[in-house]
């Protein structure tokens, strides 16, 4: 296999509902990309595509309505679905591009158009359950994360507060993310999020990161190309995925044991061998508050049980030993699902660069984990950059 | 028309209106060669039944076809009784169109065997409610049934 590097990251606003259509969004965070690099759509090769479901877009087989505003233009180009996993998943699919050696450049984008779903994008969830034994019963997204998050919360006795804590941490980190919606705005405390409105016990509206519309891209490198373009390549030192069932009968709740076994992969070809010592920034997917941790324990940069401690102790904020989410997140910068977890992806080129502006990760940071998780509870994907380890 | 039933002709399905040259999208699912059975028994006698993979040492509920970790197809059916313990749950307070629900919904995912059922909790508060207690399938009259998971109305707690 041959090394990959990350050489440019761009996005669009993460806005609660764009202007722009899904192909002009797709055109900025591309755009925005390449610029960063220096770089031209000529000089890319290829395309990895990245967006979730068809239906919130409302455009039936939208990776290839996307293709044109994805730089597609004349070039191979692939899309990859995973739900909310798209935005890293693509990325590792990208990866596979460069370093097989069959390009030398591709251009990675992720988008979301969540707002033109009507009369919101949560009725085409409806349908991922299955057709027979649960979708009789009505069920929502929100009620499946209300009984993950409450098993999650019984297994280790934490508390409604722990998880506002959690969910606070990022919407005030993302405050300072020039894309984020709530950019500039007020901070939250734990009050403002367990006073805000129950949905399903135990998650309150606050819990939960907003339905937004946008779009992330980076570009990919092989290393004598990046090499040429920049003298701050990002390496992508692992990648690896892991899909549990749709079928989440046989499994518990309180432990995302595919993202365990993904990070595994990812961390095995990076060469670490202790993620919770060697990983300098996490960016794991949060959805919902409580996701995140559930997601570091997955990830095994906490230990099983003991994460709420350590976020209390401040082991994970930006001048902690791990920070975690220094972009705010999804529940900070917003949620347009497939270009959320490229948003992850771009945190880390931009902090492993020293390029993060006001969210800057302090003490040079070297390695970075990122990862998104998607479909019924079942998938992960995870991607480890690196910088100096030429 | 319920899921057990079956359609062989297309233009029994009614879903196409040449009148007005409209296609109307829709899905009419299969209950599948394990949900026919599953369901089957759920409809005519009152009964939940599992799945068993002898080598995974796994009973698997709702019923499936095949083994999902070593690809055994399953024809050892088991009776699993009808009361579980509840794994988790939750209060919905919300309608879809984020109305204030009436009356709250009490959602619960129940283990039997080593599977988990999703279903409505009843005729207990949220005060009773504990993670870990053992509840029971409270189904609907013979009459009413039509081959659904809703043939069960819901759980209740046991009152022991």
């Amino acid at each position: 296999m041959r090394k990959v590097a990350v050489v440019g990251a761009g996005m669009t606003k993460f806005a609660r509902r764009a202007l722009e259509t899904p192909k002009e969004l797709s055109y900025q965070a591309s755009k925005a990309a390449l610029d960063s690099a220096g770089m031209k759509l000529k000089d890319i090769d290829c395309v990895a595509h990245g967006s979730a479901p068809d239906a919130f877009d409302g455009i039936h087989q939208k990776g290839e309505y996307l293709a044109d505003g994805c730089g597609g233009w004349n070039k191979p180009t692939m899309r990859v679905f995973v739900g909310g996993a798209t935005g890293v998943h693509a990325i590792a699919h990208g990866w596979y591009h460069v370093a097989s050696g069959l390009a030398d450049t591709c251009l990675v984008v992720c988008e979301e158009k969540m707002s033109s779903a009507m009369p919101h994008a949560q009725a085409f969830f409806l349908t991922i359950f299955d057709a027979i034994t649960e979708r009789a019963l009505g069920l929502n997204l929100i009620w499946i994360f209300a009984l993950e998050m409450k098993r999650y919360m019984e297994r280790y006795g934490y508390t409604k507060e722990d998880m506002a804590l959690s969910a606070m941490k990022n919407k005030n980190q993302g405050l300072k993310h020039p894309a984020s919606q709530f950019y500039g705005g007020n901070e939250l405390t734990v009050e403002d999020i367990l006073n805000s409105e129950v949905m399903a016990s135990p998650v309150s509206r606050l819990d939960v990161s907003p339905v937004s519309d946008g779009a992330a891209a980076i570009v990919l490198a092989s290393e004598r190309t990046a090499r040429r373009l920049t003298d701050k390549p990002v390496w992508i030192e692992g990648v690896g995925w892991c899909l549990d069932t749709a079928y989440w009968a046989t499994r518990d709740l309180y432990y995302p044991r595919y993202t365990e076994i993904a990070a595994r992969k990812a961390y095995k070809m990076a060469g670490i061998r202790e993620p919770h010592k060697e990983i300098n920034i996490a960016e794991p997917y949060d959805p919902f508050g409580y996701k995140q941790l559930h997601h570091m324990e997955g990830l095994l940069l906490s230990p099983k049980g003991k994460t709420v401690e350590l976020l209390r102790d401040g082991h994970f904020d930006m001048d902690g030993n791990l920070p975690m989410c220094p972009s705010g997140g999804l529940l900070g910068v917003g949620n347009p699902i497939a270009a959320a977890g490229t948003l992850k992806l771009c945190e880390l080129f931009w902090q492993l660069r020293g390029e993060a502006g006001e969210r800057q990760v302090p003490g040079n940071p070297r390695l970075g984990v990122a990862q998104a998780w998607g479909d019924l509870m079942q998938v992960s994907s995870v991607v480890v950059m690196g910088i100096n380890n030429a | 028309m319920g899921i057990l039933e079956r359609i062989t002709k297309n233009v029994d399905n009614k879903y196409w209106y040449p009148e007005n040259d409209t296609f109307p999208v829709k899905n009419r699912y299969t209950a599948g060669v394990a949900g026919q059975k599953f369901f089957q028994e759920l409809k005519d006698n009152g009964k939940i039944y599992g799945t068993t993979c002898a080598a995974c040492k796994l009973t698997f509920v709702p019923a499936k076809l095949f083994c999902e970790q070593c690809f055994a197809e399953l024809d050892d059916w088991v009776d699993v009784g009808t009361t579980g313990i509840l794994w988790s749950w939750t209060i919905a307070y919300k309608n879809k169109d984020d109305s204030k629900k009436e009356t709250p919904t009490l959602l619960a995912a129940i283990r039997l065997a080593d599977g988990l059922l999703v279903h409505w909790l009843g005729e207990c508060s949220p005060e009773d409610v504990e993670i870990g207690m053992p509840v029971t399938a409270v189904f609907k009259d013979p009459g009413e049934r039509e081959g659904s998971l809703l043939d069960i109305g819901h759980f209740k707690p046991v009152i022991s």
